[in-house]
């Protein structure tokens, strides 16, 4: 028999139950971790108890508890403190002491009572990740922990059962058995992990989603390329192609491309620095009523067909308060419900320099629909604009004093004396064709545009945009650097994904009755990102799946609930229409459809009655199981049973023969119960013929007594 | 009206209550933050209990049991009584089966890890009657808490029987110089298969040669063939007043009579039982002892009952508290 049991290859029980309920603590701090928000030195930590309670935990169970309390009751403490003193978020807080706790858990498990803990902390920190988080990756953390819990729960359930059941000493060889935890018991509870996800899902989709919003958490906002308020042009090494996807996009028209080559404009960036740009003034001005008007001209800019609208989203972490539009003049920004569980609606500012941004920042990802009017400034009608310009554009026209002279002179030597368009589209022209373009920075250098025109004759979009800019200054013709993205490649999921490293720089020129309008000197075939490897379509690929996450799990709410209801509602409604007739269907579909109600009905039906019909002992297995002359007991008892009960005896479920018979105090009673117990457990024969007769002489007697 | 087949009893463990309370709390965190991945977790927790609740009917759908109880218990002596479980389904296996008695006089309980499809097997439990006469069984119950121990489900099945307890086993009361003046192998006077001579006579052709009494034959100079005596063996009654007799006394009478019977048995005697209104026959071997032991088992007082009638021809031997 033990030989049996602890053959084979593989796991014991007690391996496997170690390692489901260790798996499963695993997955949940994964699943906290994602988030980023736990710190570099708690995931060390957490990794290095995991081992060292792996490797000494078992050792060391139930030496110093009092070094344990200290530590678990100084860490709250502590987070307490930090919470009220540094105003660390208490959500945040709480995911750090989970996590404490677990690892007190992993350090201590034998009983049942320390798996049980175990696993209650593994739960309470993977809701810990759903609050830090709302990234695909806590999803597959969270399928990972699904299955591994499931292991855990049901594992850890059968060891006590059986130490329970059967001592620990007789329980040994069982808990040691490598023929219990076998592939075919944990492949079905992984197959009956994901049914209780599938039984999730239809719970997750049919809960009715009021919620009081109370102790809601915002998602935390990063810096992001492309969008910050300056630009260091002396930096060194290089600049990053990010694969990261920033925006998701649909398009009203669809360009029906694969690629866009359009310029997604964040943010002007006004004043030199020296080594580079910053902004003008804070930023961030008043809150916008509407829109700032289009210049008079703008109506001249001869519209051919409609606007175009960009359902934006920009990814959190990314938009860092800048709403993000598309080349062309904004006519219109509308805000959607934000896809994150803060629930805020963000409301729109404008900034000195007319960029556009949204408060408060860390509303999460951000949907907007943004109206633009696509269409640009023919060349002909920039030329001959007035050259005086307004005092607000004082800082648009600031040229350093320490400018390298071989700058101005180049630009004198390109545009001198030319029209501003044409001066513009000179020098746009000759440093996209002159100059090579390399994600290589320049280093610390002392004039990163002298460097740039004169001596390395190449560089990134920012020298590019940088030098257009002062070139265009030099000539007295208002210029600034504008930060936004390039480009645009479209995904399985039917968007647009700009990436960060998509993040591109250009020139926005100033001419009266126009406005600011774009030029781009960095050469076409450079712009934005350049990525083609695999890594990069798998990035694409993984956005991919996560725009759905968003859009089906964490963006689902009320209204989502709201419209579902009402697709039901109205496909139903059309199946009733369809069935009654008034749609012209068939009446055969009715015919059918009643048919297999019907079907369904006496399925059901039979089921019910079969169930309700099956006796207690008997049933096909039952009867299966005994022998003939042991089922002709059964029906003798049952049937003599039945005349006894006729003819007013008190019996219940659990009367035996013998005891009936006694209470009947009849002779032919007795018999049964000799030839029942005789037969159904000794083993005795008992003729149809004898049982018959019993029977006979029952109801003889029974009659007699009557 | 007998149980019928799809009666279930659930009762949540102390681990259910626990799990419920977690999802309510989480529950209630979900809504009020209105987290979507907090509904997701919820939707897990809820989906759990469903599955729990499929799986563990699954667990007991289709498994019959039976009890097999031992051929003979004595009060104070451990027995076991056997518990068959049988999985009817064609294909899936039932996990964490507890089968148990319910009702009736003795509590028992087996584990069964895992049952597969199609597979019959036994547990049995121990139990130690402590008093003698009959005891009942009502039903069998099978019962899971599989798959994960949240909620314990159960199913019961009508399975009366009756089990009678013998006597406590005592040391016998030394023997009385009265009873032994009969004992002993006592020859009848008609022939039989004993050692004593019964007769001589002439010696019939075809005889086996070992029935020549080979010194009469020497003396009379022909065959004489002898015929042997019938004994019969030593016969003991064994007698328990039951008029008087109530309780702890009766209980010890009883006691010492079943020791009595035992070693009268033991010994080669045939034993017949008297008591108050009855009497066993004399007889030997198991049944005969079984017979006895399962009317002192039985017996109770009887204050109405004509006195014993001891057996005329064998010892008598009244028991005593």
């Amino acid at each position: 028999m033990n030989a049996r049991l602890f053959a084979g290859r593989g796991l014991t029980l007690l391996q496997a139950q170690y390692w489901a309920g260790a798996l499963a603590a695993v997955f949940a701090f994964l699943a906290c971790a994602v988030s980023g928000e736990l710190g570099p030195g708690l995931v060390l930590v957490f990794v290095a108890a995991f081992v060292g309670g792996h490797l000494y935990g078992p050792r060391v169970y139930g030496k110093g508890e009092w070094g344990w309390t200290v530590f678990i009751v100084g860490a709250f403490f502590v987070l307490v403190a930090q919470v009220i003193t540094t105003g660390l978020d208490v959500v945040l807080a709480a995911c750090q002491f989970a996590v404490l706790l677990c690892i007190h858990r992993l350090w201590h498990r034998r009983t049942q009572r320390d798996e049980l803990l175990l696993m209650l902390m593994s739960l309470l920190l993977l809701c810990a990740g759903a609050a830090l988080s709302a990234e695909l990756t806590f999803g597959f953390a969270f399928l990972a922990y699904s299955v591994c819990a499931t292991w855990a729960m049901a594992l850890t359930h059968l060891r006590f059962e059986i130490e329970a059941g059967r001592g620990p000493a007789g329980s040994a060889a069982l808990l040691q058995s490598r023929r219990i935890a076998t592939p075919a018991l944990l492949g079905g509870l992984a197959a009956l992990a994901l049914m209780g996800l599938v039984g999730g899902a239809i719970v997750f989709f049919t809960f009715p989603r009021v919620t009081i919003g109370g102790l809601r958490r915002a998602t935390r906002n990063q810096p992001a390329p492309g969008l910050g308020d300056r630009v260091d042009l002396a930096a060194h090494g290089v600049v990053p192609d990010d694969p990261r996807v920033v925006l998701r996009v649909r398009l009203a028209p669809d360009p029906g491309r694969q690629t866009l080559d359009m310029h997604w404009r964040a943010r002007a960036l006004e004043v030199w620095t020296g080594r580079g740009w910053r902004m003008y003034g804070s930023g961030v001005g008043a809150p916008m009523r509407r829109l700032p008007p289009a210049p008079w001209l703008f109506h001249a800019y001869g519209r051919r067909g409609p606007p175009l609208v960009a359902d934006i989203e920009a990814v959190a972490g990314f938009s860092d308060g800048v709403v993000i539009t598309p080349e062309g003049w904004p006519l219109g920004v509308e805000f959607k419900r934000p896809l994150n569980a803060a629930g805020t609606q963000p409301h729109l500012l404008v900034g000195g320099a007319g960029d556009l941004f949204y408060q408060p920042v860390d509303v999460g990802d951000l949907h907007y629909v943004v109206t633009v009017n696509d269409e640009e400034p023919s060349r002909d009608l920039m030329r001959r604009r007035p050259t005086k310009y307004p005092t607000w554009l004082q800082v648009d026209l600031e040229v350093p004093g320490n400018l390298d002279p071989r700058v101005a002179a180049l630009a004198r030597q390109l545009g001198g004396g030319k029209d501003p368009a044409d001066a513009a589209m000179a020098i746009e022209a000759y440093l996209s064709s002159k100059l090579g373009y390399t994600r290589e920075l320049p280093g610390e250098v002392k004039d990163p545009i002298a460097d740039f025109l004169f001596v390395r004759k190449k560089g990134h979009c920012e020298l590019f945009s940088s030098a257009m800019v002062l070139m265009l200054r030099t000539l007295g013709i208002p210029a600034r650097n504008v930060t936004g993205y390039y480009g645009g490649e479209l995904t399985a999921g039917g968007y647009y994904a700009v990436r960060a490293g998509d993040a591109h720089s250009w020139v926005e020129v100033y001419f009266p009755q126009i406005g600011f309008t774009r030029f781009d000197p960095t050469p076409a075939g450079e712009r934005g990102s350049q990525l083609d490897s695999m890594w990069a379509r798998v990035v694409l690929l993984w956005d991919s799946l996560q725009q759905k996450w968003r859009a089906f799990v964490v963006d689902y709410d009320l209204v989502s609930q709201a419209q579902a209801v009402k697709r039901i509602g109205a496909a139903l409604d059309e199946a009733a229409r369809r069935l009654s007739g008034k749609a012209g269907a068939a009446p055969r579909l009715r015919v059918a459809l009643l048919a297999v109600l019907a079907l369904a009905g006496a399925g059901l039906l039979g089921f019910a009655l079969r169930r309700v019909r099956l006796p207690s002992l008997g049933g096909k297995e039952g009867r299966r199981a005994l022998g003939p002359d042991q089922r002709r007991a059964l029906q003798l008892w049952r049937k003599a049973r039945v005349r006894l009960l006729r003819a007013g005896l008190d019996l219940s479920p659990a009367t035996t023969p013998r005891e009936a018979a006694r209470r009947s105090r009849l002779e032919a009673a007795s018999a049964v119960a000799s030839a029942y117990a005789a037969a159904r457990w000794g083993g005795a024969p008992l003729p149809s013929e004898t049982a018959r007769a019993l029977l006979r002489r029952l109801d003889t007697e029974l009659r007699g007594d009557a | 009206m007998s149980t019928p087949a799809w009666k279930r009893r659930l009762k949540t463990t102390k681990l259910g209550w626990w799990f419920i309370g977690m999802t309510f709390g989480i529950g209630v965190a979900a809504i009020n933050t209105g987290n979507n991945l907090l509904f997701l977790v919820l939707g897990m927790l809820l989906a759990s209990i469903i599955v729990s609740g499929i799986l563990s009917e699954q667990s007991l759908r289709a498994v019959r049991i039976e009890r097999r109880l031992p051929a003979g218990a004595s009060a104070g002596q451990p027995a076991l009584v056997g518990l068959v479980a049988r999985n009817g389904k064609k294909r899936a296996p039932s996990f964490s089966l507890e089968l148990r008695e319910k009702g009736g006089d003795i509590q028992g309980r087996g584990f069964l890890v895992v049952l597969g499809a199609q597979q019959t097997a036994e547990v049995a439990y121990r139990f130690v009657p402590h008093r003698r006469g009959l005891h009942r069984f009502e039903q069998l119950e099978v019962a899971t808490r599989a798959p994960f121990g949240l909620f314990e489900k159960s199913r019961p099945l009508d399975a009366p029987a009756e089990m009678v307890v013998f006597p406590r086993k005592v040391p016998p009361p030394a023997a009385q110089p009265q009873a032994l003046a009969r004992e002993g192998e006592r020859p009848e006077d008609r022939i039989g298969l004993g050692l004593e001579v019964h007769s001589l006579r002439d010696h019939r052709a075809g005889e086996d040669a070992r029935t020549i009494h080979w010194k009469s034959s020497a003396r009379h100079g022909r065959l004489i063939g002898v015929d042997r005596e019938q004994e019969r063996r030593r016969r003991v009654c064994i007698v328990v007043d039951n008029r008087a007799l109530g309780g702890a006394p009766l209980d010890r009478a009883v006691e010492r009579a079943a020791a009595l019977v035992e070693r009268e048995l033991d010994a080669g005697a045939e034993v017949s039982v008297s008591v108050a209104g009855r009497r066993l026959p004399a007889g030997s071997g198991d049944t005969h002892l079984r017979e006895a032991l399962t009317l002192l088992a039985l017996l109770e007082t009887a204050p109405a009952s004509p006195p014993p009638e001891p057996d005329p021809q064998a010892s008598v031997i009244e028991a005593r508290p």
